[in-house]
């Protein structure tokens, strides 16, 4: 796709266009574009609205960015907040901020230190969800890093490498710890190795599981490995 | 048609992968989504795959990804048409299609000598049905027009295509995502061929 010659389409105040191909895009402001964006770079400070698709080669949403269409992007950074109605691809995928996808989430890796919503299925190779994320379908990657700030729910989990710590609480954190669950709730968790901390699961199955404390597991199945914190509670352990 | 089915669990020890792999085949898309059957079991939800297909895929993809990346492996299994364009001769020096069956097919298609997927898929379902005597040439024209009427679904769903005779007579149809079809004792099925599994022998004869 050759953009070099394309113009620019910069939006400072209040805006509006029809959308196109485009070297820059910026929307500084209230902007709306009201239909399909291809650009090379994608930027949104202000309040945004894409009523198309974005197919963009960098995407940086700061502001505050609704699009009722898909992103299809190499490299994603949301540090405001950007709502998705469809699907979001990007090979890298940063969050800082806050983003919601009504749809499905492919990437490669996915650094998350904010907050991410996804309603159906997340895919990446490389997962790594520091603070809070809701997803409505399957989180599917290659290594599941998560770290618990804050109620973390996912429908299921599976991948090879499967890994959730709590995090060691600050001081405001342990005053203020009884108005917040830091746990991650799910119906199943799948993969070769396993290590949870502060997990709900129905069903874990793996070839090495280790259960830390603060679990709450109802069947774990496992091939070659098992251990168990005495401050996990499991409903059933079974070699199979 | 209904199909035995397996549950994740047997088919992990059955083709002695681990669940980091077949998840990732998933994630690139080399096993489709609609093999994952959900059902609830008494431990709560279980995964199950139609036991054929999916052994047969998993064999595909252990005996080819020594060869191929994961992307080209996807690649092939995917539906979506390649943008593939090929020359008649190529596809008869690469044992495609027979030169009888190409120049039946060039009488029937005017559009050139150039091939692009949709219509190598026609002339490789002739070739197929032809090649094996259980259609004649008249058949084949019909089997040609109903292709070339739903060229475009035949692109992104899994179609079946179906030749039935009766009395004689014969008809043919193309299903859609169907489960099943059933016919009147009378009928006989003459071939039922699918068209995804069409796209990956081709596929797999280009690569």
């Amino acid at each position: 796709m050759e953009l070099k010659n394309m113009g620019d389409l910069i939006i400072n105040g209040v805006g509006a266009s029809n959308g196109g191909k485009f070297q820059l895009v910026t929307l500084n402001g209230h902007g709306t574009v009201n239909s399909d964006i291809e650009c090379s770079d994608f930027e949104c400070n202000g309040s945004g609205t894409v009523k198309g698709d974005v197919k963009a080669n960098t995407a940086k949403i700061s502001g505050n960015a609704s699009f009722k269409g898909t992103i299809d992007s190499q490299q994603v950074t949301v540090e405001g907040t950007a709502k998705i109605e469809k699907n979001l691809y990007a090979k890298h995928l940063y969050v800082s901020g806050k983003a919601s996808v009504g749809g499905k989430v492919k990437s490669e890796e996915i650094n998350l230190h904010g907050i991410l919503a996804v309603g159906e299925d997340c895919e990446a190779e490389i997962f790594k969800g520091k603070y809070r994320f809701t997803i409505g379908g399957l989180l599917n990657a290659d290594q599941v890093d998560v770290e618990l700030y804050g109620e973390c729910k996912a429908k299921e989990i599976g991948g090879q490498t499967i890994t959730v710590k709590q995090h060691k609480g600050s001081f405001i954190g342990t005053l203020f710890k009884p108005f917040f669950k830091t746990q991650l709730e799910t119906d199943f968790i799948e993969g070769d190795i396993i290590e949870l901390e502060n997990t709900i699961a129905k069903v874990v199955r793996g070839n090495q599981v280790k259960i830390g404390p603060n679990c709450h597991i109802g069947v774990v199945e496992y091939t070659e490995e098992f251990s168990q914190d005495k401050n996990a509670v499991v409903g059933e352990s079974k070699k199979v | 048609m209904s199909e035995e089915l397996i549950s994740k669990k047997d088919l992990l020890d059955l083709a002695g992968i681990s669940y980091g792999q077949l998840y990732r085949w998933k994630r690139k898309d080399l096993i489709p989504e609609e093999w994952f059957i959900r059902k609830s079991t008494f431990t709560g939800q279980e995964t199950f795959f139609p036991k054929e297909k999916i052994l047969e895929r998993i064999d595909k993809i252990q005996t080819m990804k020594e060869n191929l990346s994961l992307d080209a492996l996807a690649d092939m299994f995917s539906p979506n048409i390649s943008d593939l364009q090929m020359e008649k001769d190529d596809l008869i020096k690469r044992n495609i299609v027979s030169a009888a069956v190409m120049n039946f097919y060039l009488e029937n298609d005017k559009s050139g000598l150039t091939f692009h997927f949709p219509r190598i898929l026609e002339v490789y379902v002739l070739e197929k049905l032809l090649q094996s005597g259980e259609i004649n040439l008249d058949e084949g024209k019909m089997v040609l027009q109903v292709l070339k009427d739903n060229a475009p679904l035949i692109k992104q769903k899994s179609c079946e295509l179906v030749i039935f005779r009766k009395l004689g007579v014969s008809s043919c149809l193309l299903l859609i995502n169907t489960e099943a079809v059933h016919f009147e004792s009378g009928t006989k099925l003459v071939v039922s061929l699918s068209l995804m599994t069409c796209m990956e022998e081709i596929k797999s004869k280009l690569l």
